[in-house]
């Protein structure tokens, strides 16, 4: 199993109501999980805890535990984190560090934080780039990319990690229909190599395409059991 | 550049340095129109402000003019250009700055001589912003206009337009940090330990000799300055 | 109401977004804008409220010519909605929010309190109506955007990309609300990338790319020629 949420309740700091109630989810080895539901139902948060950003970064009371290969993730501290789960977000650009001169400093930004040996940083990048399909993108100024191109950035930042699962929260939401076809093939891609997922999205046809078995969550819950 | 200004004091010595070190760099660049423009831009607000309270608040004999209960002087209005003279010198040396190095040159070559990643990143970081920030306020300015809010009226109308403007700017960009820190966090910015770069900024050997011949022309001047070796000039 | 006359736009370094471009829409129609990221959408609409001036060409609004009419003014005839809510929301109400159009236009008392309630109501916050902008969730401020330029009660509403992000049912509000402008007998223009969104709920779609109108008909015609 390489994801599972045990029993998993959420509340984020300052609320006093839980957003995520009971959940039970599972990701196995090489499977792609679709999360729909309305908007503030929980796809987000189960995306944060998932990761372990929940509550490792943003704070917040977790009842219940997130395993990863069978690893807790809690109390992992959080730059550990995405060596098990990587996590996407929605907003491309807002994932970017901004002070990269070209996607290859950005790709390498995480590895270099890791404190990696040079040739290891390099032979990631040239992975990370590759598996999402954009080595000729990879002197390119981060600012100047398309919507999906820096979409595809930020994943290939985040595969970089070598997380065992990605989580992506909407990752096509905010793209117009040229990015969505960009993300979503490489999407395949991954599916088609072997790499677990879990995807929060509202676009159907993406999830299709995925053969993602669709779990639906509502008012912080599953309706039926994931 | 910046501290040498106010060493030489005057009009002649900043004038010469701005002739003398800023103009050829950014002939050089290609940047001399944008420094110019920039720097006059920039140290507008301060020499009106400047200019205002010297002219009229400094003690002086030669009286230039009257307005209502306050005198203009000569000696204030001296004062006043000598400010302002040594400002856009100012000015044009970090606008040549900002204008010719690439934030990540900066970041990368701060975090090469010790500087601590996350100072290094968050000066670039700072540097990388100021256009998003520009940005993010041109939309605003859009969105709030398209809403009816009048930027061309009076003066008191435009005042109240300052909320609806500022506020967004400040909380959307607030939000944009705390969305990026947590993607930078989940890609282990915050890790103790040494970190290998991969590259390092070009730095040729004119760039190092200019460097060093500035650094030296700056603790002679100081130097000089101190031991009350330099000529008073005008 | 709504004339484009040999419209260019050139951006100070020289780029042409809009080219030529002749568009007329009458008062009452539902057009949808399509076309590629860079095709020139938002920029046409733009000269409509008079943001962006023609570079040549002219722009009618109501027969008259945009030219030495103030933002402000046009803002009254044309309403724009622009993508991110969070590029405007500023007060520390949801009413207040959506008061500050209609305000701006000149509505007061009893009828600025109307359009602020009937607007809130037509997107579905009206029960979050003292609450803070910022307390609400991502789609909601969107919804809430879309809001407080309704209440301004503009006979043309401009939207920008008006179903990004939303769910079903925030999709379905939408939907509802174009329809109501519809039966009002506004003039209802929305750039979208959301094929059926615009295949559902607009009569007529525009198509552009490299800043000129390529196609203009039904939906059914206009995708069925989409290379």
């Amino acid at each position: 199993m390489t994801l599972e949420l045990r029993a998993v309740s959420y509340r984020y700091p300052g609320y006093r109501r839980r957003a995520l109630e009971a959940i039970d989810l599972r990701v196995g080895d090489g499977e792609i999980v679709g999360l729909v539901g309305p908007n503030e139902a929980g796809k987000s948060t189960i995306c944060l805890v998932a990761s372990g950003l929940a509550p490792a970064s943003i704070g917040g009371e977790l009842a219940g535990d997130v395993f990863v290969d069978g690893v807790a993730l809690r109390g992992i501290p959080v730059h550990e984190l995405a060596r098990h789960v990587g996590l996407v977000f929605a907003n491309p650009a807002s994932q970017l560090s901004g002070i990269a001169g070209t996607v290859f400093e950005e790709v390498a930004f995480g590895p270099v934080n890791l404190g990696l040996a040079v040739p290891e940083t390099v032979g990631r990048v040239r992975v990370a780039l590759a598996s999402v399909g954009i080595e000729d993108l990879a002197e390119r100024r981060p600012d100047r990319l398309s919507g999906g191109q820096t979409q595809l950035v930020a994943i290939a930042a985040m595969l970089a990690m070598r997380p065992r699962v990605l989580v992506l929260d909407e990752p096509v939401a905010e793209l117009d229909p040229e990015g969505r076809r960009l993300v979503g093939e490489a999407l395949r891609s991954l599916a088609g190599a072997g790499t677990a997922m879990l995807v929060a999205e509202h676009d159907l046809d993406l999830l299709r395409s995925l053969d993602a078995r669709v779990v639906a969550i509502d008012g912080g819950r599953f309706a039926v059991p994931a | 550049m910046t501290l040498a200004t106010f060493v030489l004091g005057g009009y002649v010595g900043p004038t010469v340095l701005f002739a003398a070190v800023v103009v050829p760099s950014a002939l050089v660049a290609g940047v001399l129109r944008r420094v110019v423009v920039g720097s006059v831009l920039v140290t507008l607000p301060f020499a009106i402000a400047v200019g205002l309270v010297s002219v009229f608040t400094r003690p002086g004999s030669t009286i230039l003019f009257e307005l209502g209960p306050f005198e203009a002087t000569l000696e204030g209005a001296d004062f006043a250009a000598r400010v302002v003279v040594r400002l856009l010198v100012m000015a044009s040396a970090l606008a040549l700055f900002g204008l010719t190095t690439p934030p990540r040159a900066s970041v990368i070559d701060l975090e090469r001589r010790g500087v601590s990643p996350r100072l290094a990143f968050a000066i670039g970081a700072v540097v990388a912003a100021v256009p998003a920030l520009v940005e993010r306020a041109r939309d605003v300015r859009n969105a709030q206009r398209a809403r009816g809010l009048d930027t061309e009226g009076s003066v008191r109308r435009r005042l109240g337009g300052v909320v609806p403007l500022a506020s967004p700017v400040v909380i959307g960009s607030l939000h944009e940090v705390e969305a990026r820190s947590l993607a930078l966090e989940a890609r282990a910015f915050g890790r103790p330990g040494p970190r290998h770069l991969p590259w390092a900024p070009p730095d040729t050997a004119p760039e190092r000799l200019a460097r060093w011949l500035l650094l030296a022309g700056l603790v002679a001047l100081v130097a000089a300055s101190v031991a009350g070796a330099l000529p008073t000039l005008p | 109401m709504i004339r484009c006359e040999g419209l260019v736009y050139e951006y100070p370094d020289g780029t042409r977004a809009l080219d030529g471009l002749d568009l007329s829409i009458e008062r009452g129609e539902r057009v949808g804008i399509v076309g590629r990221n860079g095709s020139g959408k938002s920029t046409l609409v733009r000269h409509w409220n008079g943001l962006l001036r023609p570079t040549a060409g002219r722009v009618l609004i109501d027969g008259h010519p945009t030219e030495g009419r103030r933002v402000a003014e046009l803002a009254r005839l044309v309403g724009l909605a622009f993508q991110d809510p969070d590029r405007q929301l500023f007060a520390r109400t949801c009413r207040d929010e959506v008061a500050f159009g209609a305000r701006n236009v000149g509505l007061r008392g009893r009828e600025l309190e109307r359009a602020v309630e009937e607007a809130l109501g037509a997107v579905g916050l009206a029960d979050r109506a003292a609450a803070n902008p910022y307390d609400l969730g991502p789609s909601k401020r969107r919804l809430l955007a879309l809001a407080s330029m309704l209440a301004m009660r503009t006979p043309v509403v401009v939207l920008d990309e008006p179903t990004m992000g939303l769910d079903a049912t925030e999709i379905a509000r939408v939907t509802v609300v174009v329809a109501i402008l519809a039966a009002d007998g506004r003039t209802v223009v929305a750039i979208s990338h959301d094929a059926g969104f615009v295949a559902g709920s607009f009569h007529r779609v525009v198509r552009l790319d490299a800043g000129r109108v390529i196609d203009d008909g039904s939906p059914v015609e206009t995708s069925a020629s989409r290379v």
